[in-house]
């Protein structure tokens, strides 16, 4: 892996910079997904499917999918971004009118499974500019319900506040 | 004022034929096409007038009784035809001017073309039997000479052929319809023959009126006798086509009407109801010919095989309505018949004019070669929509005024007293109803194909509007907004030229507070042209409204067509003219039978070994079931009678000797 | 349908209260793991980085650093040393930026 791609970088709070508060009045209550996969597994998919079942039911939140790219608000991609699958994801993006938010969801474009090689891009952020990174591998439904509405600016980002430490011990 | 407007017009014509004589200059085109469109203003304004007055005008233009004189009579019901010949003549004469070379072919060509001008002028303003046949005649040898301008390219001369033939054949048929009136009306004048009518026996009127109805119908494009039709007109020139299509079968239409309302006078109801089967049969096939088609200008032709048909339908329902009594009902459909008449010429003419400009920036008449051309040719493309908008009977344009009126009249069959012919109204409304939803769909096919989306070959791309006519073709578009938007002053001058034909008054019925139209009887129904154009563009406004106040404040980004993120969406991959209609070629297979052709390069059913070549071709059945017959019967009929001419002198010397001994012995006794 | 929906009634299951309330079952969803920082040994923090398959550890001075986004909760790093790993838990780990995803955890174990 390679690790000078995770260190910090200048894309501190790139959501809240780019679309202030206009995001949660802009999409908070009505936003439209549209998929796209390129080259993951498909279990990432099926948590996405599970999100429009009855127990979880994106709908209620005001969230729906579309097929076409230019009535998108949000591109959900799943998969390591094979490159042959490329063009297709940037027509998919440009096709997609301003506003748009990206989200990239499992571990695939988040550079964690397959490394950049001559099939494979890797992350999505080499090939997007990616909004919200969900990780999982799958992600379960809430954890991506989770980082739909931080993208429409419902919740808050709760990662930062993370430190994975189980307890504190002194040194013995 | 009237007479001046038209003599005007015909010198106009006469002067403009000379001028055109000199075409192989640039100065002469212009000047005769300059001529020929004052002409065409000048019979346009007398027309209306002649429309508005409400009486006929008379005149003689004579050299004397041996050489022969013309009896000019200019009658309402001609001043209906002849705003529509001024309207065409003036369009086409803004159009020539920039749509043809100087050449010397253009200037036998622009002779030609005035001189058909003035004689539909002299056959829509003829008093008496012989200057109707003379200037018919002709009309049609000179009509045959526009038809002929490219005579060395292929199909050319046989289109020619075709009009020639038939029309001759038509001809024939005529001349035997006048002279039985003639002859027993015992005078060569139509005033004469027309008061005379009902004095002659029923059997005659029946035989004249059946063979006008045939004879006429030759010109006009009815079928059966359609066939000249799409032979002739994609091989004319474009405004040759137009002039053809929008004024020329009119003039078929115009004799129809003549012995069906003014010489023959009232007849019985077998005549009313043939000319609808006639017509609603031929509006059918016209649009179902059409519908399949790929030329361009074959389709044109054939709706208006389809819109004469309509045409006719109308008539022959005024006249069925008259014979029941059904007088304002009558009167109305005539109105119909009138207006539509006027309506189709105008979009007609506009529809051909622009297939030319298309014909002439990208050298091709083949839908499915076609496409894409909104993008370079856009003052082409918005004039083509107003014709393509009036022709599929769309509001708020002047088709869809004159359909409804006929649907409207159609539906009022229950008035009669007779389930039978009530029923068989309803049919003719219902064939109709399904000729114009195909209309419809052939004109969204010609319209959508030929000039929307990406070019489906480079003559197509490359094609502009670069040294175009627009003003010819704009002046119709306007025209046919007018003539919609505006159709209450249309009525109002119509119902003075239905006065004078049939004696009804129709105003105070046909429209209520001046801009509504009441079809015949009030309980019925009634609509509002106008109003009905003022509140479409009243209901626009609202959503155009809401556009503009919540556009994005940002920039506007162009980005290309979704196709579903594929490598690469070729103009190949659209929808063909040949695909577009596949289900209609489908349904009505039995009329088409059509022969198909699948070449593959093997029976791989990817085809990724080779291409695969489709050819599909439709029967021309009219040919095949009626004329070949025909023409094998009198073939036969004439190989019978060759050995009478042998070619050998004696027998030729024994033929005059024996006509001499008969003659002798008939002179004798 | 009308089974379904009149059994979920009855047991209180018809549609996630999230955001909310967590349904119960969400401590059960597989999570990254919490280090113990005592618990850390160089080379302890040297067999983990081996035994990741994705990549997600890495050494960083004196620091073991995670990338969340990485993580596929294989599970394997808490197997090698079952002591010093735990799961942390927490799903809820949407990052807007991949800055966010990365934590460093303080080797406090010693060389061991």
């Amino acid at each position: 892996m390679s690790h000078a791609d995770a260190a910090p970088g200048p894309d501190e709070g790139r959501l809240a910079a780019r679309l202030g508060g206009e995001i949660r009045g802009l999409f908070g209550r009505s936003l439209h997904i549209r998929t796209i996969d390129t080259g993951s597994c498909a279990v990432c998919e099926s948590e996405i499917r599970l999100l429009l079942a009855p127990h979880y039911d994106l709908h209620r939140l005001g969230l729906f999918f579309t097929p076409a790219p230019r009535h998108a608000d949000l591109l959900m991609v799943t998969g390591p971004v094979v490159r042959v699958m490329e063009s297709a994801l940037e027509k998919t993006y440009a096709a997609m009118p301003e506003p748009k938010l990206v989200v990239a969801v499992g571990a695939c474009p988040l550079g964690g499974v397959f490394d950049e090689d001559e099939i494979v891009r890797g992350r999505l952020d080499r090939v997007l500019p990616v909004d919200v990174f969900i990780p999982g591998c799958p992600p379960s439904p809430l954890a991506l319900l989770q980082g739909l509405l931080l993208a429409v600016g419902r919740l808050g980002e709760k990662v930062i506040a993370l430190n994975l430490i189980a307890r504190e011990e002194t040194a013995r | 004022m009237t007479a001046p407007l038209l003599w005007t017009a015909g010198i106009a014509w006469m002067v403009a034929a000379g001028l055109g004589l000199g075409a192989s200059r640039r100065i002469f085109l212009w000047a005769a096409g300059a001529v020929s469109a004052v002409g065409g203003a000048a019979c346009l304004v007398g027309g209306v007038r002649l429309a508005l007055g409400g009486h006929a005008i008379t005149a003689v233009l004579g050299v004397g009784d041996i050489v022969g004189r013309l009896d000019l009579r200019a009658a309402p019901l001609a001043g209906a035809f002849l705003v529509l010949l001024g309207l065409v003549t003036l369009a086409i004469g803004c159009y020539a001017l920039r749509y043809h070379e100087p050449e010397r072919g253009t200037a036998v060509y622009l002779c030609a073309y005035n001189l058909a001008a003035l004689a539909s002028l002299a056959v829509l303003v003829a008093g008496d039997v012989t200057t109707f046949l003379v200037a018919w005649e002709s009309m049609t040898l000179v009509c045959s000479l526009l038809i002929l301008r490219h005579w060395r390219r292929a199909g050319v001369r046989t289109g020619a052929f075709l009009f020639l033939a038939l029309g001759e054949v038509g001809f024939a048929m005529v001349v035997a319809a006048f002279l039985i009136l003639a002859t027993h009306a015992h005078s060569l004048d139509l005033t004469v023959i027309a008061a005379r009518a009902q004095s002659i026996s029923t059997g005659w009127r029946s035989t004249a009126f059946v063979l006008a109805l045939i004879g006429f119908g030759f010109k006009a494009g009815l079928a059966p006798m359609h066939i000249w039709l799409p032979a002739a007109h994609p091989v004319a020139p474009a405004d040759g086509s137009a002039f053809l299509s929008g004024l020329v079968i009119k003039l078929g239409v115009y004799g129809v009407m003549l012995f069906a309302f003014v010489l023959l006078g009232h007849g019985p109801l077998w005549w009313g109801l043939l000319t609808m089967a006639l017509g609603a049969f031929s509006a059918l096939i016209g649009i179902l010919y059409a519908v399949v088609e790929r030329d361009w200008k074959r389709f044109l032709a054939y709706s208006s095989v389809e819109n004469v048909g309509i045409i006719m339908t109308a008539i022959g329902a005024s006249m069925t309505f008259s014979y029941y009594r059904q007088e304002v009902l009558g009167a109305f459909l005539l109105l119909v018949a009138l207006y539509h008449v006027v309506n189709h010429g105008t979009y007609k003419t506009l529809l051909f004019l622009e297939a030319g400009v298309v014909e002439h920036a990208s050298g091709t008449r083949d839908l499915d070669r076609l496409g894409g051309l909104v993008h370079h040719m856009r003052a082409s493309s918005v004039i083509s929509l107003v014709g393509t908008l009036g022709i599929a009977a769309l509001p708020p344009l002047n088709g869809f005024v004159s359909e409804w009126m006929l649907f409207e009249g159609l539906f009022q069959g229950f008035r009669v007293h007779s389930h039978v012919v009530g029923v068989l109204m309803l049919i003719a409304a219902a064939v109709i109803g399904l000729t114009a939803g195909l209309a419809v769909l052939a004109f969204a096919r010609a319209f959508g194909i030929g000039f929307l989306g990406m070019p489906r070959s480079a003559e197509a791309a490359k094609a502009t509007e670069a040294g175009q006519p627009i003003l010819g073709p704009g002046l119709l578009a306007v025209a046919c907004v007018a003539l919609g938007v505006g159709a209450p002053a249309v009525l109002i001058a119509l119902d003075h030229v239905v006065r004078g034909v049939t004696g009804v008054q129709l105003r105070p019925v046909l429209l209520v507070s001046n801009l509504t139209v009441i079809p015949g009887h009030t309980n019925f129904s009634g609509f509002s042209p106008t109003y009905l154009a003022v509140f479409l563009v009243a209901v626009s406004v609202v959503p155009i409204a809401i556009y503009a106040a919540s556009r994005p404040r940002g920039a506007t980004h162009r980005g290309p067509v979704w196709d579903g993120g594929l490598m690469s969406y070729r103009a190949r991959m659209q929808y063909t003219a040949t695909t577009f209609s596949n289900p209609v070629r489908v349904t009505f297979q039995r009329l088409y039978r059509p022969d198909i052709h699948i070449d593959r390069a093997s029976d791989d059913p990817a085809g990724s070994s080779g291409p695969v070549h489709y050819r599909t071709k439709v029967q021309p059945v009219f040919e095949k079931y009626l004329y070949r017959p025909v023409e094998r019967f009198v073939q036969g009929l004439a190989r019978l009678l060759q050995p009478i001419q042998s070619g050998d002198v004696n027998r030729y010397l024994l033929y005059i000797l024996v006509v001499v001994i008969v003659a002798y012995l008939v002179y004798a006794w | 349908m009308a089974l379904w929906f009149f059994r979920g009634l009855a047991r209180q299951v018809v549609t996630t209260r999230y955001p909310a309330t967590l349904d119960p079952w969400a401590s059960a969803l597989p999570t990254p793991p919490s280090f113990v920082p005592a618990g850390l040994t160089f080379a302890l923090v040297e067999l983990l980085v081996d035994c990741c398959p994705s990549g997600a550890l890495w050494r960083e001075n004196r620091d073991l650093a995670i990338d969340i986004g990485a993580c596929t909760t294989c599970g394997r790093c808490q197997r090698v040393a079952p002591d010093a790993v735990v799961a942390s838990g927490v799903f809820e780990l949407a990052a807007t930026a991949p800055a966010h995803l990365v934590k460093r955890i303080p080797i406090r174990g010693g060389e061991g």
